[in-house]
């Protein structure tokens, strides 16, 4: 009895220690906030799971940004006086309910401002958290339409609409010649592939040519099925709505089953280093959608005088190409830095300051290496850029993207109808 | 009406990707039979071999093929190295051994995919084949690609191989007996460790090969390891537990189901009418479809 009563005083004594280390490192917590020479901006991304590529994407993109204003400017300069830029991450890992948590644990955290995770089913689980706390939140990477037609007031995005992109890129192509009569549609069951999907599926209703058929499925589907129903169909094009993953495996398949429509397109990812790695010596002649790369014609502006110096900016800091959601991710900085110069208050941002913000970013017209950024304030495309030109690209032999439509965009000319298999 | 042409190319494609299931059970369900061991890193064993396959591939040619030979030996010698650890944290004194079986798999398995992630990141990685490309195409009957028909030979032989060992030589009795009952067959002089060991570096040498062959058919993923972890045990409960024959049946069923599923009714409910199927086989025979596997316990 002795024993268990020592025991129970030894365990109460634990738990009060706790309790009171608990305490005083939540005061810390929040105490820390106050008096900031840095400016604190919390980013929740996927670094774990199956979107965890373009986690690192946009990690990479935003950590580019802060990184560089650090470096070649001290940070952001309020009143004369320049305070640092410092990220956090949580990870979303991949999943919409640990992005929602994530997002109200760098709230709590006390971040100035959030940069928004990588994938649009995150995206649509962390908006409502940056509404219920008044939160300023720029997403680089999410292309889902059903974001902005929420209308979420505290969040913005970079990177238009997918409905717009997919429509855009789509339409180019189905005006290439010879023109195409027919399409076989396909899209992986989740909210971006499928808004992929229907964006195609409008242009093609648009174009007046024949849908064979819309084809949805989960993501871990044996692509040969999907294949053989395409090939059954005889399509002139094939358009796909997806993530790299699914293009790999679409491809291969395509090619294991010589499946050779004149031309396939596929959105997102196509001109990343994970599809021409993944895909191989199935890579080139593949049709893309994208509103950046490094040799578009484009104007530079803050921070980087250039895509291409944002580019080679890229590949000295990681060894590696930019693609367009990385330089919408720099870009969403870009504008919380141009943001927070005009609102003029130091760290940490009282509420007034970010409810302030808002009204900022709502007017704002920044100039940028990835285009001029400015945000609908009205109807389907509410907080979103969709300035950005959409471009249909196309995967050369040696795996490089080169714009070849719309045509007043294009520097170099389709190889269109790509040769079927075994003719490459 | 029903496209002939079309059907005919599903039933191939089901049958293919069956062959590709069948090179991942094989393994799975001798570990199982042989050491009752539900392991949790067979999916990793298919990852990190496609990755090797990725990796070494250009260092021999650009074919993917020529690696084969050297994933067997390696993960035969790993999976060696690693089944001392796994007989050590399931016997002697502890509770529950085959749920701390289950718990040094997962956590070996969340070790390799970890560790892949971090050393060589997210990126999709090709195996390059130069001989496994394209498809042969039969008149009248449809395409089989090259890849995935290899693949399934590849899988089946590796079962006769098996079969063949287990009853047909004195060291596949050996592992038949210690199957039976370790205590019994230890006391008959067997070194049980030993056949342990070859039981389950044979297992991981064969799932690590089905890696490069699975990579050459899609890609290298460090995340792909969990879909084949998924299928190995759709597999050997659909075979039956531990029951080899059972793995090539299994696979058929999982791959032509998979595959008329995605093009006569929906791809979106693939999974759905596999896991019913699952259910329904474990509710009316637990055994397996063909009644000869272990009763779970």
């Amino acid at each position: 009895m002795t024993r268990n009563y020592n025991d129970r005083r030894t365990f109460l004594k634990g738990v009060g220690g706790a309790a009171t280390a608990v305490g005083l490192a939540g005061c810390a917590g929040s105490g820390g906030s106050s008096g900031r020479d840095y400016f604190k901006f919390g980013a929740v991304t996927s670094l774990s799971g199956e979107l965890r590529f373009g986690g690192e994407v946009t990690q990479r993109g935003y950590d580019l940004w802060a990184n560089t204003i650090n470096e070649e400017q001290g940070g952001i300069e309020i009143d004369g006086e320049t305070y640092e830029v410092q990220i956090e991450y949580a990870d979303a890992q991949s999943t919409p309910s640990t992005g929602a948590d994530a997002a109200s644990q760098m709230i709590n955290e006390g971040a100035d401002a959030i940069l928004g995770p990588y994938s649009s089913n995150v995206t649509l689980a962390v908006c409502p958290i940056m509404e219920q706390n008044s939160m300023p939140h720029i997403s680089g990477s999410a292309e889902s339409p059903q974001i902005w037609q929420e209308g979420f007031e505290y969040s913005f995005g970079t990177i238009p609409t997918v409905s717009i992109i997919g429509n855009e890129a789509a339409s180019a192509l189905l005006n290439l010649e010879p023109q195409p009569e027919s399409v076989y549609i396909t899209a992986v069951n989740e909210p971006f592939s499928v808004a992929t999907g229907d964006s195609m599926q409008a242009a093609a209703e648009e174009a007046g040519i024949t849908i064979e058929n819309y084809e949805q499925f989960p993501r871990d589907t044996d692509y040969t099925n999907v294949v053989s129903a395409a090939q059954n169909a005889d399509p002139d094009l094939h358009l796909h709505g997806g993530h790299i993953g699914s293009h790999v495996d679409l491809v291969n398949a395509a090619e294991q089953l010589g499946y050779s429509p004149d031309g396939l397109l596929m959105h997102y990812g196509v001109n990343t280093g994970s599809y021409k790695d993944g895909a191989g010596a199935q890579a080139p002649y593949t049709f893309g959608a994208t509103v950046w790369i490094p040799d578009v014609e484009r104007g530079g502006g803050a921070l980087f005088d250039s895509p291409q110096a944002y580019a080679d900016a890229s590949q000295s800091a990681y060894d590696t190409a930019p693609d367009y959601t990385q330089a919408g991710s720099t870009a969403a900085g870009i504008v919380f830095q141009e943001a927070f110069k005009q609102l003029g208050s130091a760290p940490p941002l009282s509420q007034d300051d970010k409810d302030e913000l808002i009204g900022i970013l709502e007017e704002i017209e920044v100039s940028t290496f990835y285009g001029d950024v400015v945000f609908e304030t009205e109807g389907d495309y509410y907080h979103n850029n969709i300035n950005t030109q959409p471009l249909l690209i196309q995967l050369g032999e040696d795996g490089s993207p080169a714009v070849v439509g719309p045509e007043e965009s294009a520097t170099d000319d389709p190889n269109y109808p790509v040769p079927a298999w075994d003719e490459r | 009406m029903v496209n002939i042409g079309l059907f005919t190319q599903i039933v191939i494609n089901g049958l293919l990707l069956g062959g590709i299931y069948v090179t991942i059970g094989v393994g799975f369900s001798l570990a199982f039979g042989v050491l009752e061991v539900v392991d949790f890193a067979v999916g990793e064993y298919v990852m990190i071999g496609a990755f090797t396959g990725a990796l070494l591939t250009p260092l021999l040619g650009a074919e993917g093929v020529f690696v084969i030979p050297i994933v067997l030996i390696s993960f035969f010698a790993l999976g060696a190295l690693i089944q001392p650890m796994i007989h050590h944290v399931t016997t002697g004194d502890r509770p529950h051994p085959l749920l701390m079986g289950l718990v040094f798999t997962f956590g070996l398995a969340t070790l390799l995919r970890g560790s892949v992630l971090s050393i060589f990141g997210p990126n999709n990685r090709d195996v390059p084949s130069s001989l496994l490309t394209g498809g042969v195409e039969i008149s009248g009957v449809g395409t089989f690609p090259v890849v995935r028909t290899v693949t399934a030979v590849f899988g089946v032989s590796a079962l006769v191989v098996f079969m063949y060992y287990l009853y047909r030589t004195t060291g596949g009795m050996a592992i038949r007996a210690i199957a039976e009952d370790r205590t019994n067959a230890r006391l008959m002089g067997i070194n049980i460790n030993r056949y342990q060991s070859i039981a389950y570096g044979a297992y991981a040498a064969l799932t690590g090969s089905a890696g490069v062959f699975i990579g050459m058919t899609f890609t290298a993923n460090p995340g792909m390891g969990l879909q084949y972890t998924a299928f190995a045990f759709f597999m050997v409960v659909l075979a039956g537990m531990g029951y080899l024959p059972g793995v090539i049946v299994a696979g058929i069923v999982l791959g032509l189901t998979q595959s008329f599923t995605a093009v006569y009714i929906s791809g979106n409910l693939v999974l759905l009418v596999l896991f019913a199927i699952i259910y329904v086989v474990l509710l009316i025979s637990p055994a397996g479809i063909l009644g000869r596997g272990e009763w779970a316990t």
